[in-house]
């Protein structure tokens, strides 16, 4: 392969799919050693995950395997690992490595043993407090570092019991037992983590649990040289800590399309009719009803649902109505496709509905005809394999890596009557005539406010997730922003917009670097629920007048080609923005404008939150 | 008698595999001296992969003299008789 050759996603699920899952370690081995002669220059940059690694045991060996389940999601991962042991050091310096290699993601791996050790310095009777302290003291003063650092997500495993225990049938009523401190360490643990976006807990018990403890651990190279993970169990968390990967990188699924029969219910609808089709409280059909109330725990979390079946539209309409034991209804759908046309055209339909990109779908049907014929037509549509039996459809959909979502926001909750609202948009704008008598139907209300604690968490989950109309695809978390509007470097503005048909909430933003004499577009974004809309016309016109009032002579920007953001590349000659020497974009302010758009009303927020209303505070009608 | 060239197969495949050599330039002579891949922590994971490759659990003094592609696979062969 040569450096002028341009390696894509594919090319990296094809080297991982060489490594099947009951291969040993020293497959995955060979595999990244394939990853590490692909040219670095040849790898794109939006691919390239930095994951750091430390651990209380040795992790060397985890890191082939962890590349190659990254590469099966078609992520290139660059992997940095603390010197053994070095865990606490490595978070507490803040000119650590750790900090230095910038990761995206860092996973904290400690196994119970570090309790344990604690433990046998203690004289008996056993107290959980001082050694949970002992141990727990100097890693949270480790995670404040990393907080402040604004150094990507952290994602640090439970303790757990690696054996079965002998300390005996009367230790549950003890506090004086390795296991209580297990479950006392697990409690502090999980209050912290749980005190930060940007800290996670991962369940290596669940992990454990799914391998079974018997096998998870293995204990001769445990003993002969620290590495505590087994072959199965360094699969499995491997496997886990990637969709870790993929969120924090932008890339997990948005929207899962849903085929019916067979899938959502057993049987043919269109030949067993509404009450022939195996659906209830009883087997055959509660397994559906099980595999639905996952998908709705999904739904919940802000992944879309939408349905793509041959049927007749009407009678699946009948049973999302009327089925007593359909747990997914109309409500729960952003959208749907029923009819009888090929599913890959209907899919893209979808994409375009709810303009997300195809690579942040994902396709579940039981037929693998249908799942190989739309894989062909749709190589970026991720469609794993269903289990064969319908048994096991609820376990296997939680096992599915790229359904993570990482920061749940009040926008999440209510993204799917977001875009049920935008289908009624869409139909008004087909009965409409020109561009600017559609804006003015819409009814538009726009609110631009500076970054408040409130709005900071949707911020940070706008610039990590959006891909499309994103001047400069920059990443930043909470820390890095709340650090530079402190140092007074940057100025973070929110846009939330309604129009009479819905709240879109808050769906731009922008982050102005204040420059000598120019103030300097950092980011800019809109989500894509908004594009099409003008605001980002308003939100630029009212930066260059707080500019203008605050003595700049100029706007500065660039736009960073990342090869999804065509859609903003049009933003800034739009706006009377000129290209420039430097290679950065200037608009100078004593020219006037950028006007904001009279078909827009500047709104404030109403006292409730969510509800946007006129600036002369009555409700739009 | 197990079939040396048969064990010679397989550990050839396991060491080209953990050190990431070709299966080819394992010859007789090939040994943590000769290889600069061979560290302590393949070491440790060749040993483990030959274990469960073989079914086998080495003894800490067979773990120290395993260092080279003769000794691991006249071990295995001693190993494997006994138990046949």
């Amino acid at each position: 392969m040569t450096s002028d050759h341009r390696i894509d996603s594919a090319t990296l699920q094809r080297i991982a799919s060489g490594v099947l899952p009951n291969q040993p370690w020293s497959a995955y081995q060979a595999a990244a050693r394939s990853l590490d002669r692909i040219p670095w220059e040849s790898i794109p940059e939006h691919l390239r995950t930095r994951v750091a690694m430390l651990g209380s045991f040795t992790l060397d060996p985890f890191v082939p395997v962890l590349r190659v389940e990254a590469a099966r999601v078609g992520l290139w991962l660059e992997p940095y690992v603390a010197p053994y042991g070095q865990y606490v050091s490595e978070l507490l310096d803040p000119n650590s490595g750790l900090y230095r290699f910038q990761p995206h993601v860092t996973f904290l791996a400690i196994d119970a043993d570090v309790l344990w050790n604690q433990r046998w310095a203690e004289t008996q009777p056993l107290k959980s407090e001082p050694v949970v302290g002992g141990l727990l003291t100097p890693l949270f003063a480790g995670l404040d570092v990393f907080d402040r650092a604004g150094s990507g997500i952290l994602v640090m495993n439970d303790f757990v019991l690696p054996r079965l225990s002998s300390e005996g049938v009367n230790a549950f009523r003890s506090k004086g037992t390795f296991a209580h401190t297990v479950a006392h360490a697990n409690k502090h643990l999980r209050l912290r983590l749980a005190s930060r976006d940007d800290t996670f807990l991962f369940p290596l018990s669940d992990a454990v649990a799914q391998v079974g403890r018997a096998q998870a651990f293995n204990w001769r190279t445990h003993y002969r040289g620290h590495v505590t993970w087994s072959d199965p169990l360094m699969r499995d968390v491997a496997e886990r800590y990637v969709g870790f990967a993929l969120a924090a990188m932008g890339k997990a699924t948005k929207c899962i399309v849903l085929d019916l029969d067979n899938t959502l219910w057993g049987g043919v609808l269109g030949e067993d009719g509404p009450a022939g089709i195996a659906l209830g409280p009883q087997w055959p059909g509660s397994e559906f009803v099980d595999f639905q109330r996952e998908l709705l725990d999904l739904q919940r979390q802000g992944i879309l649902l939408a349905l793509c079946s041959k049927n007749n539209e009407s009678e699946v309409l009948a049973v999302l109505r009327e089925h007593p034991s359909m747990l997914i209804r109309e409500a729960h759908l952003a959208a749907y496709r029923i009819n009888w046309e090929d599913k890959a055209t209907n899919i893209r339909a979808l994409a375009r509905e709810l303009n997300i990109g195809l690579d942040h779908m994902l396709l579940i049907d039981d037929s693998p005809h249908e799942r190989t014929w739309v894989h062909d037509q749709i190589p970026e549509l991720r469609v794993p394999d269903p289990p064969a039996d319908p048994s096991m459809y609820a376990g296997w959909v939680g096992s599915l890596s790229s359904l993570m979502v990482l920061r749940q926001t009040a926008e999440d909750a209510q993204r799917t009557r977001q875009y049920q609202e935008s289908r009624v948009r869409e139909e008004y704008r087909g009965a409409v005539g020109s561009m600017e008598d559609f804006l003015r139907g819409l009814g538009l209300r726009v609110a631009i406010d500076h970054v408040e604690d409130e709005s900071m968490s949707r911020v940070v989950q706008l610039l990590a997730k959006t891909n499309q109309f994103n001047l400069t695809t920059r990443r930043h978390d909470e820390a890095t922003i709340r650090r530079q509007i402190a140092s007074g470097a940057w100025r973070v503005y929110t846009m939330k917009v309604a129009d009479r048909f819905g709240d879109f909430g808050l769906t731009g933003a922008a982050i102005l670097e204040q420059e000598a004499d120019a103030w300097h577009l950092e980011s800019f974004l809109l989500s894509c629920r908004v594009i099409g809309k003008s605001v980002e016309t308003a939100l630029l016109a009212r930066i260059a007048e707080d500019a203008r009032a605050a003595g700049a002579s100029a706007l500065s920007a660039e736009f960073i080609d990342s090869g999804r953001n065509q859609v903003a590349s049009a933003l800034l000659p739009n706006h009377g923005f000129a290209t420039s020497d430097d290679g950065r974009w200037h608009r100078p302010l004593d020219l006037p404008g950028p006007e904001w758009p009279a078909w827009i009303s500047p709104a404030a927020l109403h006292p409730t939150g969510a509800v946007l209303t006129n600036s002369e505070g009555h409700r739009d009608a | 008698m197990h079939d040396r060239d048969r064990i010679g197969r397989r550990v050839r495949e396991v060491l080209a595999q953990v050190l990431d050599v070709p299966a080819k330039s394992i010859d007789q002579d090939f040994s943590a001296t000769s290889s600069v891949a061979w560290t302590s922590l393949n070491h440790l994971m060749l040993i483990s992969q030959l274990e469960t490759e073989f079914d086998v659990v080495f003894s800490n003094q067979e773990i120290r003299e395993l260092t080279s592609y003769t000794t691991i696979v006249d071990t295995l062969g001693r190993r494997l008789d006994s138990v046949a």
